[in-house]
Protein backbone atom coordinates (compact mmCIF):
# COMPACT_ATOMS: atom_id res chain seq x y z
CA UNK A 1 0.00 0.00 0.00
CA UNK A 2 2.68 2.42 -1.01
CA UNK A 3 0.28 4.61 -2.74
CA UNK A 4 -2.04 4.73 0.17
CA UNK A 5 0.64 5.74 2.62
CA UNK A 6 2.01 8.33 0.28
CA UNK A 7 -1.43 9.52 -0.39
CA UNK A 8 -2.22 9.87 3.28
CA UNK A 9 1.02 11.71 3.83
CA UNK A 10 0.27 14.09 1.01
CA UNK A 11 -3.23 14.65 2.23
CA UNK A 12 -2.06 15.27 5.78
CA UNK A 13 0.57 17.69 4.56
CA UNK A 14 -1.86 19.62 2.44
CA UNK A 15 -4.45 19.77 5.18
CA UNK A 16 -1.80 20.98 7.59
CA UNK A 17 -0.74 23.69 5.18
CA UNK A 18 -4.34 24.72 4.75
CA UNK A 19 -4.85 24.87 8.50
CA UNK A 20 -1.67 26.89 8.91
CA UNK A 21 -2.85 29.26 6.24
CA UNK A 22 -6.20 29.61 7.95
CA UNK A 23 -4.57 30.22 11.31
CA UNK A 24 -2.13 32.76 9.98
CA UNK A 25 -4.72 34.64 8.02
CA UNK A 26 -7.27 34.51 10.79
CA UNK A 27 -4.89 35.65 13.50
CA UNK A 28 -3.33 38.34 11.37
CA UNK A 29 -6.70 39.98 11.14
CA UNK A 30 -6.33 43.35 9.51
CA UNK A 31 -2.55 43.23 9.38
CA UNK A 32 -2.75 41.16 6.23
CA UNK A 33 0.42 39.12 6.52
CA UNK A 34 -0.59 37.44 3.28
CA UNK A 35 -1.32 40.77 1.63
CA UNK A 36 1.23 40.43 -1.20
CA UNK A 37 -0.16 37.02 -2.10
CA UNK A 38 -3.65 38.39 -2.21
CA UNK A 39 -2.51 41.36 -4.27
CA UNK A 40 -0.83 39.13 -6.80
CA UNK A 41 -3.87 36.87 -7.03
CA UNK A 42 -6.22 39.79 -7.41
CA UNK A 43 -4.05 41.19 -10.21
CA UNK A 44 -4.08 37.90 -12.12
CA UNK A 45 -7.69 36.98 -11.50
CA UNK A 46 -8.90 40.51 -11.91
CA UNK A 47 -7.62 40.61 -15.48
CA UNK A 48 -9.07 37.21 -16.21
CA UNK A 49 -12.41 38.22 -14.75
CA UNK A 50 -12.50 41.37 -16.81
CA UNK A 51 -11.79 39.42 -19.97
CA UNK A 52 -14.31 36.79 -18.98
CA UNK A 53 -16.95 39.37 -18.26
CA UNK A 54 -16.30 41.09 -21.59
CA UNK A 55 -16.52 37.81 -23.49
CA UNK A 56 -19.65 36.66 -21.73
CA UNK A 57 -21.43 39.98 -21.66
CA UNK A 58 -23.74 39.06 -24.55
CA UNK A 59 -24.68 35.85 -22.74
CA UNK A 60 -25.21 37.74 -19.52
CA UNK A 61 -27.33 40.28 -21.28
CA UNK A 62 -29.36 37.61 -23.01
CA UNK A 63 -30.01 35.68 -19.82
CA UNK A 64 -30.89 38.85 -17.99
CA UNK A 65 -33.30 39.71 -20.76
CA UNK A 66 -34.88 36.27 -20.60
CA UNK A 67 -35.21 36.48 -16.86
CA UNK A 68 -36.77 39.93 -17.05
CA UNK A 69 -39.02 39.14 -20.00
CA UNK A 70 -42.27 38.42 -18.12
CA UNK A 71 -42.00 41.51 -15.98
CA UNK A 72 -40.69 43.58 -18.87
CA UNK A 73 -43.82 42.85 -20.87
CA UNK A 74 -45.99 44.03 -18.04
CA UNK A 75 -43.80 47.05 -17.48
CA UNK A 76 -44.02 47.96 -21.15
CA UNK A 77 -47.79 47.68 -21.09
CA UNK A 78 -48.01 49.77 -17.96
CA UNK A 79 -45.68 52.40 -19.36
CA UNK A 80 -47.63 52.57 -22.60
CA UNK A 81 -50.84 53.09 -20.71
CA UNK A 82 -49.28 55.72 -18.53
CA UNK A 83 -47.77 57.41 -21.55
CA UNK A 84 -51.10 57.61 -23.32
CA UNK A 85 -52.78 58.94 -20.21
CA UNK A 86 -50.12 61.58 -19.70
CA UNK A 87 -50.27 62.61 -23.33
CA UNK A 88 -54.03 63.01 -23.05
CA UNK A 89 -53.61 65.05 -19.95
CA UNK A 90 -51.03 67.33 -21.51
CA UNK A 91 -53.11 68.01 -24.60
CA UNK A 92 -56.22 68.56 -22.50
CA UNK A 93 -54.29 70.98 -20.34
CA UNK A 94 -53.06 72.86 -23.36
CA UNK A 95 -56.57 73.05 -24.75
CA UNK A 96 -57.96 74.21 -21.42
CA UNK A 97 -55.33 76.89 -21.13
CA UNK A 98 -56.05 78.20 -24.63
CA UNK A 99 -59.77 78.28 -23.83
CA UNK A 100 -59.20 79.98 -20.52
CA UNK A 101 -57.13 82.65 -22.24
CA UNK A 102 -59.82 83.23 -24.83
CA UNK A 103 -62.49 83.40 -22.20
CA UNK A 104 -60.39 85.84 -20.24
CA UNK A 105 -59.94 88.12 -23.20
CA UNK A 106 -63.61 87.89 -24.06
CA UNK A 107 -64.61 88.86 -20.55
CA UNK A 108 -62.18 91.74 -20.81
CA UNK A 109 -63.83 92.93 -23.99
CA UNK A 110 -67.27 92.53 -22.48
CA UNK A 111 -66.22 94.47 -19.42
CA UNK A 112 -64.81 97.22 -21.59
CA UNK A 113 -68.12 97.66 -23.37
CA UNK A 114 -70.12 96.93 -20.21
CA UNK A 115 -71.93 94.10 -21.89
CA UNK A 116 -73.26 91.35 -19.74
CA UNK A 117 -72.38 88.11 -21.42
CA UNK A 118 -72.98 84.41 -21.06
CA UNK A 119 -69.89 82.48 -22.16
CA UNK A 120 -70.48 79.58 -24.50
CA UNK A 121 -68.57 76.97 -26.36
CA UNK A 122 -68.93 76.29 -30.07
CA UNK A 123 -70.00 72.67 -30.44
CA UNK A 124 -70.84 72.34 -34.13
CA UNK A 125 -70.50 74.26 -37.31
CA UNK A 126 -72.35 74.18 -40.55
CA UNK A 127 -71.23 75.85 -43.73
CA UNK A 128 -73.12 75.68 -46.96
CA UNK A 129 -71.02 77.50 -49.49
CA UNK A 130 -72.45 80.86 -50.26
CA UNK A 131 -75.75 80.38 -48.47
CA UNK A 132 -75.33 79.62 -44.84
CA UNK A 133 -72.66 79.96 -42.21
CA UNK A 134 -73.85 78.99 -38.75
CA UNK A 135 -72.47 77.50 -35.57
CA UNK A 136 -74.11 75.75 -32.66
CA UNK A 137 -73.24 76.84 -29.14
CA UNK A 138 -73.86 74.99 -25.91
CA UNK A 139 -76.08 77.49 -24.12
CA UNK A 140 -79.82 77.93 -24.59
CA UNK A 141 -82.94 79.41 -23.14
CA UNK A 142 -82.06 77.82 -19.82
CA UNK A 143 -79.10 80.15 -19.63
CA UNK A 144 -81.12 83.21 -20.53
CA UNK A 145 -80.44 83.10 -24.22
CA UNK A 146 -83.14 84.49 -26.50
CA UNK A 147 -83.17 84.85 -30.25
CA UNK A 148 -81.61 88.02 -31.64
CA UNK A 149 -78.89 88.41 -29.12
CA UNK A 150 -75.45 89.55 -30.08
CA UNK A 151 -72.66 87.01 -30.03
CA UNK A 152 -69.08 88.18 -29.69
CA UNK A 153 -65.70 86.60 -29.36
CA UNK A 154 -62.62 87.77 -27.52
CA UNK A 155 -61.78 90.26 -30.26
CA UNK A 156 -64.99 91.28 -31.93
CA UNK A 157 -68.42 90.58 -33.30
CA UNK A 158 -69.28 87.02 -34.26
CA UNK A 159 -72.93 87.14 -35.21
CA UNK A 160 -76.30 86.79 -33.60
CA UNK A 161 -78.55 84.14 -32.21
CA UNK A 162 -81.12 83.06 -34.77
CA UNK A 163 -82.65 80.24 -32.82
CA UNK A 164 -82.46 79.35 -29.14
CA UNK A 165 -83.17 75.85 -27.94
CA UNK A 166 -83.40 74.64 -24.35
CA UNK A 167 -79.69 74.02 -24.02
CA UNK A 168 -78.20 74.91 -27.35
CA UNK A 169 -78.53 77.79 -29.75
CA UNK A 170 -77.80 78.53 -33.37
CA UNK A 171 -75.64 81.49 -34.24
CA UNK A 172 -75.58 83.02 -37.68
CA UNK A 173 -72.07 84.22 -38.29
CA UNK A 174 -71.14 87.62 -39.59
CA UNK A 175 -69.87 85.98 -42.75
CA UNK A 176 -73.29 84.50 -43.50
CA UNK A 177 -74.64 86.22 -46.63
CA UNK A 178 -78.07 86.43 -45.01
CA UNK A 179 -76.77 88.54 -42.18
CA UNK A 180 -76.24 92.26 -42.06
CA UNK A 181 -75.58 94.63 -39.24
CA UNK A 182 -75.56 98.32 -38.74
CA UNK A 183 -72.03 99.62 -38.46
CA UNK A 184 -70.20 102.81 -37.94
CA UNK A 185 -66.73 103.91 -38.88
CA UNK A 186 -64.50 104.43 -35.92
CA UNK A 187 -64.19 107.99 -34.74
CA UNK A 188 -67.00 109.39 -36.81
CA UNK A 189 -70.66 109.31 -37.44
CA UNK A 190 -70.60 107.73 -40.88
CA UNK A 191 -73.08 104.92 -40.89
CA UNK A 192 -73.14 101.86 -43.02
CA UNK A 193 -74.22 98.29 -43.27
CA UNK A 194 -71.99 95.31 -42.85
CA UNK A 195 -73.02 92.11 -44.55
CA UNK A 196 -71.46 88.76 -45.09
CA UNK A 197 -70.14 87.69 -48.43
CA UNK A 198 -70.16 83.94 -47.97
CA UNK A 199 -67.90 82.29 -50.48
CA UNK A 200 -67.55 85.49 -52.44
CA UNK A 201 -65.65 86.97 -49.50
CA UNK A 202 -62.63 84.87 -50.24
CA UNK A 203 -62.80 81.82 -48.03
CA UNK A 204 -65.37 83.46 -45.78
CA UNK A 205 -62.86 85.91 -44.49
CA UNK A 206 -64.02 89.22 -45.89
CA UNK A 207 -67.21 91.11 -45.18
CA UNK A 208 -68.74 93.94 -47.13
CA UNK A 209 -69.24 97.36 -45.62
CA UNK A 210 -71.56 99.70 -47.47
CA UNK A 211 -71.42 103.27 -46.39
CA UNK A 212 -74.77 104.95 -46.84
CA UNK A 213 -73.29 108.36 -47.62
CA UNK A 214 -71.23 107.99 -50.75
CA UNK A 215 -69.50 111.30 -50.33
CA UNK A 216 -67.67 110.31 -47.20
CA UNK A 217 -64.22 108.94 -47.94
CA UNK A 218 -63.31 105.59 -46.44
CA UNK A 219 -59.65 105.07 -45.73
CA UNK A 220 -58.03 101.68 -45.84
CA UNK A 221 -57.16 100.63 -42.32
CA UNK A 222 -60.09 102.36 -40.62
CA UNK A 223 -61.93 100.23 -38.16
CA UNK A 224 -65.60 99.44 -37.96
CA UNK A 225 -67.70 99.03 -34.83
CA UNK A 226 -71.29 97.92 -34.55
CA UNK A 227 -73.79 100.74 -34.43
CA UNK A 228 -76.42 99.05 -32.36
CA UNK A 229 -80.02 98.30 -33.07
CA UNK A 230 -83.22 99.45 -31.43
CA UNK A 231 -83.32 98.15 -27.87
CA UNK A 232 -79.98 96.58 -28.69
CA UNK A 233 -81.67 93.74 -30.56
CA UNK A 234 -80.09 92.01 -32.34
CA UNK A 235 -76.91 94.05 -32.08
CA UNK A 236 -75.50 95.91 -29.16
CA UNK A 237 -73.50 99.02 -29.96
CA UNK A 238 -69.77 99.39 -29.86
CA UNK A 239 -68.62 95.87 -30.66
CA UNK A 240 -65.53 95.87 -32.90
CA UNK A 241 -66.32 94.34 -36.25
CA UNK A 242 -63.36 94.63 -38.56
CA UNK A 243 -60.84 96.70 -40.34
CA UNK A 244 -61.27 98.17 -43.81
CA UNK A 245 -59.01 96.47 -46.24
CA UNK A 246 -60.12 97.51 -49.68
CA UNK A 247 -62.38 100.25 -51.02
CA UNK A 248 -64.31 100.09 -54.27
CA UNK A 249 -64.61 103.48 -55.85
CA UNK A 250 -67.44 103.45 -58.28
CA UNK A 251 -68.42 106.97 -59.30
CA UNK A 252 -72.09 107.67 -59.35
CA UNK A 253 -73.09 104.88 -57.07
CA UNK A 254 -75.57 105.57 -54.31
CA UNK A 255 -73.61 103.80 -51.63
CA UNK A 256 -69.92 103.36 -51.18
CA UNK A 257 -68.62 99.84 -50.78
CA UNK A 258 -65.60 98.69 -48.86
CA UNK A 259 -64.37 95.24 -47.93
CA UNK A 260 -63.31 94.67 -44.37
CA UNK A 261 -61.53 91.89 -42.58
CA UNK A 262 -63.32 90.90 -39.37
CA UNK A 263 -61.40 90.96 -36.13
CA UNK A 264 -62.81 87.56 -35.28
CA UNK A 265 -61.12 84.56 -36.85
CA UNK A 266 -64.15 82.67 -38.07
CA UNK A 267 -62.16 79.62 -38.98
CA UNK A 268 -61.10 79.06 -35.37
CA UNK A 269 -64.14 79.89 -33.29
CA UNK A 270 -64.04 78.27 -29.89
CA UNK A 271 -65.17 80.33 -26.93
CA UNK A 272 -67.82 82.95 -27.62
CA UNK A 273 -70.02 85.12 -25.48
CA UNK A 274 -73.68 85.93 -25.85
CA UNK A 275 -74.61 89.44 -24.77
CA UNK A 276 -77.66 89.04 -22.57
CA UNK A 277 -77.78 92.65 -21.47
CA UNK A 278 -76.74 95.68 -23.42
CA UNK A 279 -74.90 98.58 -21.83
CA UNK A 280 -76.94 101.58 -20.77
CA UNK A 281 -74.69 103.91 -22.68
CA UNK A 282 -73.16 103.36 -26.10
CA UNK A 283 -69.48 102.55 -25.46
CA UNK A 284 -68.64 104.18 -28.81
CA UNK A 285 -65.06 103.32 -29.71
CA UNK A 286 -63.96 102.29 -26.24
CA UNK A 287 -64.05 98.59 -26.99
CA UNK A 288 -61.70 98.86 -29.95
CA UNK A 289 -58.21 97.67 -29.19
CA UNK A 290 -55.69 100.44 -28.60
CA UNK A 291 -54.25 101.95 -31.73
CA UNK A 292 -50.80 100.55 -32.35
CA UNK A 293 -47.89 102.95 -32.18
CA UNK A 294 -45.79 103.44 -35.33
CA UNK A 295 -43.33 100.73 -34.26
CA UNK A 296 -46.17 98.28 -34.13
CA UNK A 297 -46.38 95.96 -31.17
CA UNK A 298 -47.40 92.38 -31.74
CA UNK A 299 -51.12 91.60 -31.71
CA UNK A 300 -50.79 89.35 -28.66
CA UNK A 301 -49.52 92.20 -26.53
CA UNK A 302 -52.35 94.43 -27.59
CA UNK A 303 -54.87 91.83 -26.76
CA UNK A 304 -53.36 91.24 -23.36
CA UNK A 305 -53.47 94.94 -22.57
CA UNK A 306 -57.05 94.94 -23.68
CA UNK A 307 -57.90 92.11 -21.37
CA UNK A 308 -56.21 93.79 -18.45
CA UNK A 309 -58.16 96.92 -18.99
CA UNK A 310 -61.34 94.92 -19.17
CA UNK A 311 -60.70 93.10 -15.95
CA UNK A 312 -60.72 96.37 -14.02
CA UNK A 313 -64.17 97.16 -15.15
CA UNK A 314 -65.48 93.64 -15.11
CA UNK A 315 -66.98 94.00 -11.66
CA UNK A 316 -69.35 96.64 -12.90
CA UNK A 317 -71.11 94.20 -15.18
CA UNK A 318 -73.64 93.16 -12.62
CA UNK A 319 -75.38 96.52 -12.68
CA UNK A 320 -77.43 95.98 -15.75
CA UNK A 321 -80.47 93.85 -16.06
CA UNK A 322 -81.68 91.83 -18.91
CA UNK A 323 -83.72 93.80 -21.41
CA UNK A 324 -86.33 91.53 -22.86
CA UNK A 325 -88.82 92.33 -25.53
CA UNK A 326 -91.50 90.48 -27.47
CA UNK A 327 -90.47 92.23 -30.63
CA UNK A 328 -87.35 90.23 -31.48
CA UNK A 329 -89.02 86.93 -30.79
CA UNK A 330 -91.74 87.75 -33.28
CA UNK A 331 -89.09 88.71 -35.77
CA UNK A 332 -87.34 85.42 -35.27
CA UNK A 333 -90.54 83.51 -35.85
CA UNK A 334 -91.18 85.36 -39.01
CA UNK A 335 -87.66 84.63 -40.14
CA UNK A 336 -87.89 80.99 -39.42
CA UNK A 337 -91.07 80.82 -41.41
CA UNK A 338 -89.73 82.82 -44.28
CA UNK A 339 -86.36 81.20 -44.72
CA UNK A 340 -82.97 82.73 -45.21
CA UNK A 341 -83.00 83.73 -48.89
CA UNK A 342 -86.24 85.66 -48.50
CA UNK A 343 -84.88 87.39 -45.47
CA UNK A 344 -81.88 88.44 -47.46
CA UNK A 345 -84.06 89.87 -50.19
CA UNK A 346 -86.12 91.74 -47.68
CA UNK A 347 -83.05 93.12 -46.08
CA UNK A 348 -81.65 94.35 -49.32
CA UNK A 349 -84.87 96.14 -50.03
CA UNK A 350 -84.82 97.72 -46.63
CA UNK A 351 -81.33 98.97 -47.06
CA UNK A 352 -82.17 100.52 -50.36
CA UNK A 353 -79.85 98.43 -52.38
CA UNK A 354 -82.40 96.81 -54.58
CA UNK A 355 -82.32 99.73 -56.92
CA UNK A 356 -78.64 99.25 -57.50
CA UNK A 357 -78.83 95.47 -57.49
CA UNK A 358 -77.32 95.18 -60.95
CA UNK A 359 -74.33 97.27 -60.10
CA UNK A 360 -73.92 95.40 -56.92
CA UNK A 361 -73.75 92.13 -58.75
CA UNK A 362 -71.28 93.66 -61.11
CA UNK A 363 -69.12 94.54 -58.14
CA UNK A 364 -69.10 91.20 -56.53
CA UNK A 365 -67.17 89.17 -59.06
CA UNK A 366 -63.89 91.02 -58.54
CA UNK A 367 -63.94 89.96 -54.94
CA UNK A 368 -64.48 86.38 -55.98
CA UNK A 369 -62.03 86.47 -58.79
CA UNK A 370 -59.32 88.07 -56.73
CA UNK A 371 -56.13 86.04 -57.07
CA UNK A 372 -55.39 83.87 -54.09
CA UNK A 373 -51.76 84.96 -53.84
CA UNK A 374 -52.86 88.55 -53.56
CA UNK A 375 -55.32 87.62 -50.85
CA UNK A 376 -52.74 85.69 -48.87
CA UNK A 377 -50.33 88.53 -49.09
CA UNK A 378 -52.92 90.85 -47.78
CA UNK A 379 -53.69 88.50 -44.93
CA UNK A 380 -50.05 88.54 -43.93
CA UNK A 381 -49.95 92.27 -44.16
CA UNK A 382 -53.05 92.58 -42.10
CA UNK A 383 -51.63 90.41 -39.41
CA UNK A 384 -48.44 92.38 -39.27
CA UNK A 385 -50.15 95.72 -39.18
CA UNK A 386 -52.32 94.68 -36.28
CA UNK A 387 -55.29 96.91 -36.03
CA UNK A 388 -53.97 100.05 -37.57
CA UNK A 389 -56.51 102.78 -37.85
CA UNK A 390 -57.57 106.16 -36.85
CA UNK A 391 -57.31 107.35 -33.34
CA UNK A 392 -60.46 107.05 -31.37
CA UNK A 393 -62.15 110.29 -30.59
CA UNK A 394 -65.16 110.55 -28.47
CA UNK A 395 -67.59 112.33 -30.68
CA UNK A 396 -71.01 111.84 -29.22
CA UNK A 397 -73.97 110.92 -31.26
CA UNK A 398 -77.50 109.96 -30.39
CA UNK A 399 -78.39 106.38 -31.06
CA UNK A 400 -80.57 105.80 -34.01
CA UNK A 401 -82.58 103.03 -35.43
CA UNK A 402 -80.54 101.59 -38.23
CA UNK A 403 -80.82 98.90 -40.82
CA UNK A 404 -80.70 95.86 -38.69
CA UNK A 405 -80.84 92.68 -40.62
CA UNK A 406 -83.74 90.39 -41.03
CA UNK A 407 -86.81 91.90 -39.57
CA UNK A 408 -88.73 94.54 -37.69
CA UNK B 1 2.16 16.83 -17.67
CA UNK B 2 -0.38 17.70 -20.30
CA UNK B 3 -3.06 16.36 -18.03
CA UNK B 4 -1.88 18.66 -15.24
CA UNK B 5 -1.97 21.64 -17.56
CA UNK B 6 -5.47 20.74 -18.73
CA UNK B 7 -6.55 20.35 -15.12
CA UNK B 8 -5.10 23.77 -14.21
CA UNK B 9 -6.76 25.32 -17.24
CA UNK B 10 -10.09 23.74 -16.35
CA UNK B 11 -9.81 25.06 -12.82
CA UNK B 12 -8.94 28.50 -14.05
CA UNK B 13 -11.87 28.56 -16.45
CA UNK B 14 -14.17 27.31 -13.71
CA UNK B 15 -12.96 30.04 -11.34
CA UNK B 16 -13.45 32.80 -13.87
CA UNK B 17 -16.82 31.49 -15.00
CA UNK B 18 -17.93 31.17 -11.41
CA UNK B 19 -17.40 34.80 -10.51
CA UNK B 20 -18.00 36.50 -13.84
CA UNK B 21 -21.00 34.59 -15.16
CA UNK B 22 -22.65 32.11 -12.86
CA UNK B 23 -22.73 34.19 -9.72
CA UNK B 24 -23.88 37.24 -11.60
CA UNK B 25 -26.69 35.49 -13.39
CA UNK B 26 -28.11 33.21 -10.76
CA UNK B 27 -27.24 35.01 -7.53
CA UNK B 28 -28.09 32.78 -4.60
CA UNK B 29 -29.12 29.90 -6.87
CA UNK B 30 -25.64 29.54 -8.34
CA UNK B 31 -23.95 26.11 -8.31
CA UNK B 32 -20.38 25.91 -7.07
CA UNK B 33 -18.52 25.24 -10.32
CA UNK B 34 -15.08 25.14 -8.66
CA UNK B 35 -16.13 22.49 -6.18
CA UNK B 36 -17.73 20.38 -8.91
CA UNK B 37 -14.71 20.72 -11.19
CA UNK B 38 -12.36 19.71 -8.40
CA UNK B 39 -14.51 16.71 -7.52
CA UNK B 40 -14.87 15.65 -11.15
CA UNK B 41 -11.12 15.98 -11.76
CA UNK B 42 -10.43 13.99 -8.60
CA UNK B 43 -12.64 11.16 -9.79
CA UNK B 44 -10.57 10.97 -12.96
CA UNK B 45 -7.16 11.25 -11.32
CA UNK B 46 -7.24 9.49 -7.99
CA UNK B 47 -6.88 10.55 -4.35
CA UNK B 48 -3.43 12.19 -4.26
CA UNK B 49 -3.82 14.26 -7.42
CA UNK B 50 -7.35 14.97 -6.22
CA UNK B 51 -6.04 16.29 -2.93
CA UNK B 52 -3.44 18.44 -4.71
CA UNK B 53 -5.98 19.74 -7.21
CA UNK B 54 -8.40 20.44 -4.41
CA UNK B 55 -5.80 22.31 -2.43
CA UNK B 56 -4.69 24.41 -5.38
CA UNK B 57 -8.21 25.07 -6.58
CA UNK B 58 -9.38 25.99 -3.10
CA UNK B 59 -6.43 28.28 -2.54
CA UNK B 60 -7.10 29.97 -5.87
CA UNK B 61 -10.75 30.29 -4.91
CA UNK B 62 -9.71 31.85 -1.60
CA UNK B 63 -7.55 34.34 -3.46
CA UNK B 64 -10.14 35.16 -6.11
CA UNK B 65 -10.68 38.90 -5.81
CA UNK B 66 -14.16 39.42 -4.42
CA UNK B 67 -13.41 37.45 -1.28
CA UNK B 68 -13.77 38.37 2.34
CA UNK B 69 -13.28 35.10 4.11
CA UNK B 70 -10.23 33.69 5.84
CA UNK B 71 -7.58 32.45 3.45
CA UNK B 72 -7.39 28.65 3.36
CA UNK B 73 -10.99 27.70 4.10
CA UNK B 74 -11.75 26.51 0.63
CA UNK B 75 -8.27 25.01 0.35
CA UNK B 76 -8.85 22.85 3.40
CA UNK B 77 -12.34 21.72 2.44
CA UNK B 78 -11.59 21.11 -1.23
CA UNK B 79 -8.35 19.32 -0.39
CA UNK B 80 -10.22 16.89 1.81
CA UNK B 81 -13.11 16.48 -0.65
CA UNK B 82 -10.69 15.98 -3.56
CA UNK B 83 -8.97 13.20 -1.67
CA UNK B 84 -12.29 11.57 -0.76
CA UNK B 85 -13.64 11.86 -4.31
CA UNK B 86 -10.44 10.36 -5.64
CA UNK B 87 -10.81 7.40 -3.29
CA UNK B 88 -14.42 6.63 -4.24
CA UNK B 89 -14.55 8.14 -7.70
CA UNK B 90 -13.16 5.29 -9.74
CA UNK B 91 -16.10 3.07 -9.14
CA UNK B 92 -18.94 5.59 -8.80
CA UNK B 93 -17.80 8.93 -10.15
CA UNK B 94 -21.27 10.49 -10.28
CA UNK B 95 -22.09 9.40 -6.76
CA UNK B 96 -18.79 10.77 -5.50
CA UNK B 97 -19.36 14.13 -7.16
CA UNK B 98 -22.91 14.22 -5.83
CA UNK B 99 -21.75 13.47 -2.30
CA UNK B 100 -19.17 16.27 -2.57
CA UNK B 101 -21.83 18.60 -3.93
CA UNK B 102 -24.06 17.93 -0.93
CA UNK B 103 -21.37 17.89 1.72
CA UNK B 104 -19.32 20.90 0.64
CA UNK B 105 -21.71 23.73 1.63
CA UNK B 106 -22.12 22.25 5.07
CA UNK B 107 -18.41 21.74 5.58
CA UNK B 108 -17.65 25.30 4.43
CA UNK B 109 -20.30 26.73 6.71
CA UNK B 110 -19.07 24.66 9.62
CA UNK B 111 -15.50 25.77 9.12
CA UNK B 112 -16.67 29.38 8.82
CA UNK B 113 -18.61 28.99 12.07
CA UNK B 114 -15.54 27.58 13.80
CA UNK B 115 -13.53 30.58 12.62
CA UNK B 116 -16.22 32.93 13.86
CA UNK B 117 -17.56 34.10 10.50
CA UNK B 118 -20.62 36.24 11.13
CA UNK B 119 -24.06 35.37 9.88
CA UNK B 120 -23.87 31.58 10.07
CA UNK B 121 -26.78 30.42 12.21
CA UNK B 122 -29.00 27.34 12.13
CA UNK B 123 -31.99 28.99 10.41
CA UNK B 124 -29.74 30.40 7.70
CA UNK B 125 -28.04 27.08 7.28
CA UNK B 126 -31.40 25.26 7.11
CA UNK B 127 -32.40 27.22 4.02
CA UNK B 128 -29.02 27.87 2.45
CA UNK B 129 -27.56 24.38 2.62
CA UNK B 130 -30.43 22.54 0.83
CA UNK B 131 -30.59 25.24 -1.78
CA UNK B 132 -26.86 25.12 -2.48
CA UNK B 133 -26.95 21.32 -2.48
CA UNK B 134 -29.77 21.23 -5.00
CA UNK B 135 -28.03 23.70 -7.28
CA UNK B 136 -24.82 21.70 -7.10
CA UNK B 137 -26.65 18.45 -7.79
CA UNK B 138 -28.32 19.91 -10.85
CA UNK B 139 -25.01 21.12 -12.23
CA UNK B 140 -22.98 18.05 -11.22
CA UNK B 141 -23.70 15.80 -14.25
CA UNK B 142 -22.97 18.64 -16.66
CA UNK B 143 -19.64 19.46 -15.05
CA UNK B 144 -18.71 15.79 -14.88
CA UNK B 145 -19.55 15.39 -18.55
CA UNK B 146 -17.56 18.49 -19.48
CA UNK B 147 -14.52 17.34 -17.50
CA UNK B 148 -14.74 13.87 -19.03
CA UNK B 149 -14.80 15.36 -22.53
CA UNK B 150 -12.00 17.88 -22.05
CA UNK B 151 -9.74 16.04 -19.66
CA UNK B 152 -10.04 12.57 -21.02
CA UNK B 153 -9.97 9.45 -18.86
CA UNK B 154 -6.99 7.66 -17.40
CA UNK B 155 -8.83 4.39 -17.60
CA UNK B 156 -8.63 4.24 -21.34
CA UNK B 157 -4.98 5.18 -21.23
CA UNK B 158 -4.27 2.64 -18.53
CA UNK B 159 -6.28 0.10 -20.39
CA UNK B 160 -7.66 -1.25 -17.15
CA UNK B 161 -11.14 -2.45 -16.39
CA UNK B 162 -13.82 -0.05 -15.36
CA UNK B 163 -14.01 -1.25 -11.80
CA UNK B 164 -10.31 -1.35 -10.90
CA UNK B 165 -9.28 1.49 -8.56
CA UNK B 166 -6.25 3.52 -9.45
CA UNK B 167 -4.08 2.46 -6.60
CA UNK B 168 -4.68 -1.17 -7.45
CA UNK B 169 -4.07 -0.52 -11.08
CA UNK B 170 -0.66 0.84 -10.14
CA UNK B 171 0.15 -2.46 -8.47
CA UNK B 172 -1.19 -4.64 -11.16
Amino acid sequence: MRDTRRARLTLGLLLAVALILITVDHRAGNDRVLGPVRDFASAVFGKAERVGAAVTRPITGFVTMLRDAPTARRVITDLRKENARLRDEVSANRLDRARAEKLDRMLGLAGLGRYRIVPAQVVARRTVAGFEDTVEIDVGTGDGIRPDMTVLSDVGLVGRIVQAGPDSSTVALLTDPALSAGARLEGGNELGVVSGLGEAGGGGNLIRFRLLDSTVPIGVGRRIVSFGSQQSKPYVPGVPIGIVERVDNTPGEVTRTAYARPFTDFSALDVVGVVVAAPKRDPRDAVLPPVPKPPKPRPEEQRRGDADRGRERGSLEAEWGLVAGDDPRAAAERRSRGGAPEAAQERRGRNGTRAVGGEQHAQEPPAAREPRADRDQRAVHDQRAGRAGDSADAAHEPRRHDGRGGGN
Amino acid sequence: MARNLVAALLLFVALVLQVSVVNRLLFSWAPDLVLLTVAALATRRGPVPGAVIGFCGGLAYDLLPPSNHTLGQYALVLCFLGYAAGRVGDRLPLLAVAACAIAAPGLLAGLGALLGAPGITWPVLATAWPRAAICNLVAAPLVLRAVKVTHGGHRRRAGGGELVPSWRRGMA
